[in-house]
């Protein structure tokens, strides 16, 4: 399973994905897990299963919306609590509840 | 709050209210000023929440409290920047609107 992270510049999330590979690889799972720019979503979201946005490019929910619909992929913001704790376990479970 | 949760809480609640401030223009855009008025509302206590962990951090290093700086915290500022930009633009935007109603 792949899981993709976009935020602006893929920067922070790049910590969040981090702290997603190493629950990950606790529990066992085989998932890639990648963050990337908004400005590179079109290019590599067919290489993704599901696409977590990062609570700062909510804003741009209506574009992401389209583009997850066009291709059939599931996407889904990451609430900023989760987001503020830099909670690996709970965006990996968020991620997998929406591949299910 | 450890250092990383400072950083992803300012880029959070940021991009909060950043994201309400856009669905409130939108709001006013379509004519429903009440929905815009709340969307601004829920924007500015996002904004303010951020500006709070900021506040903080400032008035720890005033009193001699060194604050560690990385990319990471520049980053986190950069969005709160951001964030406070889109709602004073937006505003005036907004008020716009409601004059050429």
């Amino acid at each position: 399973m792949n899981i993709l992270l976009v935020c602006v510049a893929g920067m922070s999330t790049s910590l969040l994905v981090r702290k997603m590979e190493i629950e990950a690889s606790s529990r066992g799972l085989d998932v890639k897990i990648m963050a990337k720019a908004i400005d590179d979503l079109e290019n590599v979201i067919d290489e993704y299963d599901v696409i977590l946005l990062g609570p700062q490019i909510k804003y741009k929910e209506p574009y992401i919306k389209k583009l997850a619909q066009q291709k059939g992929k599931k996407y889904s913001v990451i609430p900023s609590m989760m987001y503020g704790m830099v909670d690996g376990k709970e965006t990996l479970d968020l991620a997998l509840k929406l591949k299910d | 709050m450890s250092f990383e949760e400072i950083v992803f809480n300012i880029i959070g609640y940021s991009g909060d209210s950043k994201a309400y401030c856009f669905q409130s223009l939108s709001a006013a855009r379509e004519g429903d000023f009440k929905e815009c008025d709340e969307l601004m509302e829920k924007s500015k206590a996002e904004l303010l929440k951020a500006h709070h962990i900021q506040t903080k951090m400032i008035q720890e290093e005033a009193s001699g409290t060194k604050q560690e700086l990385n990319l990471l915290m520049v980053h986190a500022q950069d969005h709160l920047m951001n964030a406070a930009l889109a709602k004073d633009l937006i505003e005036e935007m907004i008020l716009m609107y409601k004059k050429f109603k």
